[in-house]
């Protein structure tokens, strides 16, 4: 379970979460995106592509981080949920609200 | 009553992989396809995360104890705790269908993972503490 992050050509904020999301990794996640809202350019990919768990707490976090990011004037999008993450989304109407790209290319096509 | 068993761990975050690891064990033996039991590990670890954030106000400040038993038509989850009672009605439901991410409620998301996710769900608060049973059809 990691959280790594790194910024693109584009000035794309790129965070990526390995494992699971839950309060272990909670805080991590916290900090990188408020570390890339400190970042010159104003898009976020959170990448889950990697991530096989998200509970209450992950999308919590989720969330907030999207009402920080808005406040700056960034804008926070989603990728790469495998199809456990998705219905979990789909439980609480979260894949309604989240832009969500089915991979990181395609977010980056969308936001350079 | 078919199989049962018992798992204690102190109430801490990192201990609730431990019962979900357990209840999982238990839905794989009650015969739930692995989607299934991904499902049951989540509404355990909503409920313990409850528990702890909940009941007791944080880490570290009481036990869970976790038991499971596999009857002919359901397999049956009880989650003890010592904490704090509360009124599970007084919980409000996220919207089923949100419009944006600024109105978007996010407190009581683990109840309502529970809820969705277990085909029955009741609390029962006593001196002897709190006790959660969540039902899953075999």
């Amino acid at each position: 379970m990691t959280i790594s992050s790194q910024t693109s050509t584009h000035n794309i904020s790129h965070i990526s979460v390995t494992g699971r999301l839950d309060q272990s990794q909670v805080k991590a996640l916290e900090a990188a995106i408020q570390h890339a809202i400190e970042q010159e350019g104003n898009n976020i990919i959170v990448d889950l592509s990697d991530t096989n768990y998200i509970n209450s707490g992950g999308l919590r976090c989720l969330v907030t981080g999207w009402r920080n990011a808005k406040q700056q004037h960034h804008n926070l999008v989603l990728c790469g949920l495998n199809s456990r993450l998705q219905e979990i989304f789909e439980m609480v109407g979260f894949d309604q609200v989240f832009t969500i790209y089915s991979n990181p290319d395609s977010a980056i096509d969308k936001l350079a | 009553m078919g199989d049962q068993n018992v798992l204690t761990v102190n109430g801490l975050y990192k201990n609730i992989k431990s019962v979900c690891k357990f209840v999982a064990e238990g839905a794989r033996n009650a015969g739930f396809n692995e989607d299934d039991t991904f499902r049951i590990e989540l509404a355990c670890d909503e409920a313990c995360t409850n528990i702890i954030e909940h009941a007791y106000g944080g880490e570290n400040k009481g036990s869970i104890r976790a038991e499971w038993s596999a009857t002919p038509s359901y397999f049956v989850i009880l989650l003890h705790d010592n904490g704090r009672s509360f009124n599970p009605s007084k919980i409000p439901n996220p919207p089923e269908k949100p419009q944006n991410i600024d109105d978007l409620k996010i407190g009581g998301l683990g109840l309502h993972f529970i809820k969705k996710i277990m085909d029955d769900v009741a609390f029962t608060f006593g001196e002897s503490g709190n006790t959660l049973t969540m039902k899953k059809k075999r």
